[in-house]
């Protein structure tokens, strides 16, 4: 059965995409745009749901997304205002839905009761309007269990039983219960199609061929009306059929199911031969009707022909022609009617007169014209069979599948990403085997790698992009989180996004969702007001959380802001002191003590409220943040806001670096973060009066941090030949790196120090070089931030 | 006999994917599309003996995408099978008046699916 746990795997992920597209439509719904085309998407979403849901038997879920689904039915259709309580109480469901998913997908069961209250509600609410409306169906809501019955797809036997839904006998079934006439006997069916029947592509030679399957059947075509070539229209339909069926097991309602889809496009009479019914004037015998109607074909009109028919056919016909005259069909060349004929191919009995054959008698007919467009029009249909898509088509259109979309898995993308990882390793490996000499040597091969290089950052674009997804995903589940705080804090809050089409990695987005709620959490928990403190500050009484998403060179920002009280630096120090995160005798810049927020151990859990992380502090939120190679930056603004910055890797895979020598080990520098390099014989460093020392960089004073000594490795480089390498941080906060020796630039592929190893701070990952070697990635912005944390040490 | 190509039109990946496992195991070949409008841009390009199509869809619901259908030069005799799980007659006859050959209740039976198929198509 793993093609069914396949389909459950496609149908939980689709779920969950229908589910934060609920949310998304709620959100804008709850803002007071109720309009057709949302209450159309949320029906849908519901209704693929329940479909889903339908085919794996999840019956639980079938039963409370069907009423859901009614309900939002009469919502559409406007039987039911959607109220404000109408909205909420959908949003209740959309959570009970969400609930019975999971449930489905882990096998766990809730309780039986569960939803029953909200269902009652729609119950109640739909018969409360049927009750207003004098509406027929009483009470819909009952009738789902019944007309929803769930079937299990039995995938690796298709010859199991028949399903069927209600109202479909199985052919086999019926075998069993055959009603009324059991009589074995004779069948007659006059079957005349009208120009509907053609006009919907169903086909007579196709029933022929069902109800031949049933038993012995032959056929005579009725083709007297067929008018001369002169009158003949060529979307008019002249051509009925008398059947006669021998089988000893029929059954009328066998018969009329074949004609399911055709009913009300054609007259059709059923009659059982030798019972008082039958009443068909054709010779009851089932004999072989050969030759019939040439001379209708080439023969002038002659009115006696019409006047001798039965009055039934002259009504039939006179239906035709009425049919006919309604909408003249426009002009197409390769296949008008399907008309009559092609029984030929179908039946052991030689048919009545093939269209190759009628085709043969018209052309040397003297009434007809040979180039008429009718007969032009209508030759085709003899050889080709109606149905078939003409083959010119075939072959002149035979392009790609038109698919606009595909979906692959996951894993299948990760290994061709891993492998281009590799391939841009060992493409920046051989680049750097090639010194001067081979390259002055070997001008192909300098070129061919050349072209290597470029290729090989094409296809890495080419990769990433495959991988990338818009931030919306992430973004859609925050309105509501605001709402919820908004409630819950008594604040009134609101949440404007900007940039939400971002695009950005797949995994990064996934690994986004908790540290931005987390994040927004403590905007709404700590630095919004509550209304009377932000009127008596002379702000509006709601505040603003914005959330965007931009992409600045090789990154992406996230960015939360709010326009709050901004954070309260005395008590996070206070906080961060009493914790032992910042020593006593150590005064961080006001900057430094916003970034203590995110510091490890520092929590104010002690106060923080149930709202904001129960107790898990901001450092979760950097912890992940670095787990997806992200930084995180934030500002604030005393009594104006707070701005906090989350930059993220636009690639998971592949960087951009400087390497560099500290001691004698390799490090890479983000090349995204470097501003410029300078020797240090010309670089002026000044001390200060803590110990470290500063870069005076066209009168900006630097903070210097010299990797060697941070990482504790041994140097023997001469100071003055060691190089500064100036990065900038969050912030703009700039932030000078010593190093040994400048190598050269390249791309490395990441790879994670966490899942490796161990989190090291300063570090954000490592990376193995084209020669094999294993190179750190320094992490910029956590060299400058940890500083504090290395000094309170 | 030459593979049958059908086209099917669901915005649920769920019934896509059924269907297309279901049909390419009966011999089929499936192409597919999410919407209505995707599915007017594979027939534009593509030729198929069949359509399998849904009915509540985004962009362009299954109605509109029948008579779109319907209203193309060469595909009136296009089989068209309807595939819904509204058992509530009104749906399935908008579809046929749009011009459906016929029509397959969800949740489907693959030995029914293929049956009815076979029912349409030559």
């Amino acid at each position: 059965m793993s093609d069914l746990d396949d389909f459950k795997a496609t149908y939980f992920d689709e779920c969950s995409e229908l589910l934060t597209e609920l949310e998304e439509q709620f959100a804008a719904i709850e803002a007071g745009e109720r309009d057709a085309d949302r209450l159309n998407a949320v029906f849908r979403a519901i209704h693929s749901i329940k479909g889903g849901a339908g085919a794996f038997g999840f019956s639980a879920l079938v039963g409370f997304a069907h009423a859901y689904e009614t309900l939002l039915d009469y919502v559409r259709d406007g039987r039911i205002e959607m109220s404000d309580d109408v909205v909420a109480l959908c949003i209740r469901a959309n959570d009970i839905v969400a609930d019975h998913v999971k449930a489905a997908q882990t096998g766990e069961a809730l309780p039986a009761d569960y939803g029953m209250d909200e269902k009652e509600r729609f119950d109640a609410l739909a018969r409360g309007d049927a009750a207003a409306g004098d509406d027929e169906d009483g009470d819909p809501l009952d009738e789902f269990d019944i007309e929803f019955t769930p079937v299990m797809v039995n995938l690796d036997a298709p010859e199991a039983p028949a399903a069927m839904a209600a109202g479909e006998a199985p052919v086999d079934d019926a075998f069993d219960s055959a009603p009324m006439q059991i009589e074995p006997g004779h069948w007659e069916v006059r079957f005349t199609p009208h120009r509907a029947l053609y006009a919907r592509a169903n086909d007579p030679l196709l029933l022929f061929r069902e109800l031949a399957a049933l038993g012995e059947m032959h056929v005579r075509a009725v083709l007297e009306e067929i008018p001369p070539l002169s009158d003949f229209e060529p979307f008019a339909v002249y051509c009925s059929w008398e059947i006669t069926m021998i089988s000893p097991s029929l059954t009328e309602a066998m018969i009329r199911e074949v004609f399911e889809f055709v009913e009300g496009d054609c007259d059709i009479a059923v009659a059982q031969l030798g019972s008082a019914t039958a009443g068909f004037d054709i010779p009851p015998a089932p004999e072989p009707v050969v030759a019939v109607p040439k001379p209708a074909i080439n023969e002038e009109p002659d009115p006696a022909d019409l006047l001798a028919l039965a009055d039934d056919e002259v009504a039939t016909l006179l239906d035709f022609s009425a049919d006919a005259n309604v909408a003249p069909e426009p002009q197409f060349a390769p296949e008008p009617e399907p008309a009559p004929v092609s029984v030929q191919d179908s039946f052991e009995e030689p048919p009545a007169l093939s269209f190759a054959e009628l085709a043969e008698t018209i052309q040397p007919s003297p009434v007809a014209k040979p180039p008429t467009p009718v007969a032009a029009a209508a030759a085709p249909v003899r050889v080709a069979p109606p149905a078939a898509p003409s083959e010119g088509e075939e072959s002149g259109g035979n392009r790609s599948v038109g698919v606009q979309s595909i979906r692959v898995d996951l894993d299948k993308v990760d290994r061709v990403v891993n492998m281009v990882g590799e391939l841009v390793i060992t493409q920046s490996m051989l680049t750097q085997q090639m010194d001067e000499t081979l390259r002055a040597r070997y001008t192909e091969l300098v070129r061919g790698l050349e072209v290597l290089a470029q290729t090989t950052r094409g296809l890495q674009d080419s990769v990433m992009a495959i991988r990338a997804q818009p931030v919306k995903s992430v973004f859609s589940r925050m309105p509501r989180l605001v709402r919820e705080l908004a409630t819950k804090t008594g604040k009134k809050i609101k949440l404007e996004t900007i940039g939400e089409n971002t695009e950005i990695d797949k995994t990064v987005i996934e690994q986004l969702s908790d540290p931005l709620t987390h994040m927004i959490r403590n905007s709404a928990d700590h630095g919004i007001e509550s209304p009377e403190t932000r009127t008596g500050r002379g702000k509006s009484e709601t505040g603003t959380i914005r959330l965007s998403a931009e992409q600045a060179g090789g990154n992406i920002l996230i960015i939360v802001e709010d326009d709050g009280g901004g954070i309260n630096r005395e008590r996070v120090l206070q906080v961060a002191r009493d914790k032992g995160v910042v020593a006593p005798d150590v005064n961080p810049t006001d900057e430094q003590i916003d970034q203590l927020i995110f510091a490890p151990g520092f929590s104010t859990a002690s106060e923080v409220s149930d709202i904001s992380g129960r107790g898990v502090g901001m450092d979760v939120v950097l912890s992940n943040i670095k787990k997806i190679g992200g930084s995180v930056h934030v500002r604030s603004w005393t009594g104006k806001g707070t701005r906090m910055t989350l930059r993220l890797p636009l690639t998971l895979a592949v960087l951009d670096v400087m390497l560099v020598k500290v001691g004698e080990s390799p490090y890479v520098v983000p090349l995204s973060s470097i501003v410029e390099t300078i020797q240090c014989s010309r670089a002026s460093f000044e001390r200060v009066p803590s110990g470290g020392q500063v870069l005076q960089v066209r009168g900006e004073y630097v903070q210097v941090i010299d990797l060697a000594q941070r990482f504790e490795m041994v140097t023997e480089t001469d100071p003055e030949n060691r190089f500064v390498v100036l990065c900038e941080a969050e912030g703009s906060a700039k932030v000078a790196l010593i190093v040994d020796d400048i190598i050269g630039q390249q791309q490395v592929v990441i790879k994670s120090l966490e899942e490796n190893f161990e989190r090291v701070d300063g570090i954000a990952g490592g990376t193995i070089l084209g020669d094999g070697n294993v190179a750190l990635i320094v992490d910029v912005q956590g060299l400058k931030t940890t500083i504090v944390h290395k000094n309170a040490a | 006999m030459t593979t049958l190509r059908v086209l099917t039109v669901d915005d649920s990946r769920t019934i896509l994917a059924m269907l297309h496992h279901t049909l390419s195991n009966a011999g089929f070949e499936v192409l597919q599309a999410e919407d209505g409008k995707q599915g007017l841009d594979v027939l534009k390009t593509e030729t198929v003996d069949v359509v399998i199509t849904d009915i509540n869809m985004p962009v362009m619901d299954g109605i509109e995408f029948i008579k779109n259908v319907r209203a193309t030069g060469n595909h009136q005799s296009l089989p068209i099978l309807i595939l819904t799980t509204e058992t509530s007659q009104d749906k399935r006859d908008q579809g046929k008046a749009a011009g459906g050959t016929g029509w397959i209740v969800k949740p489907f039976d693959p030995e029914k699916l293929i049956s009815v198929i076979h029912r349409v198509v030559h």
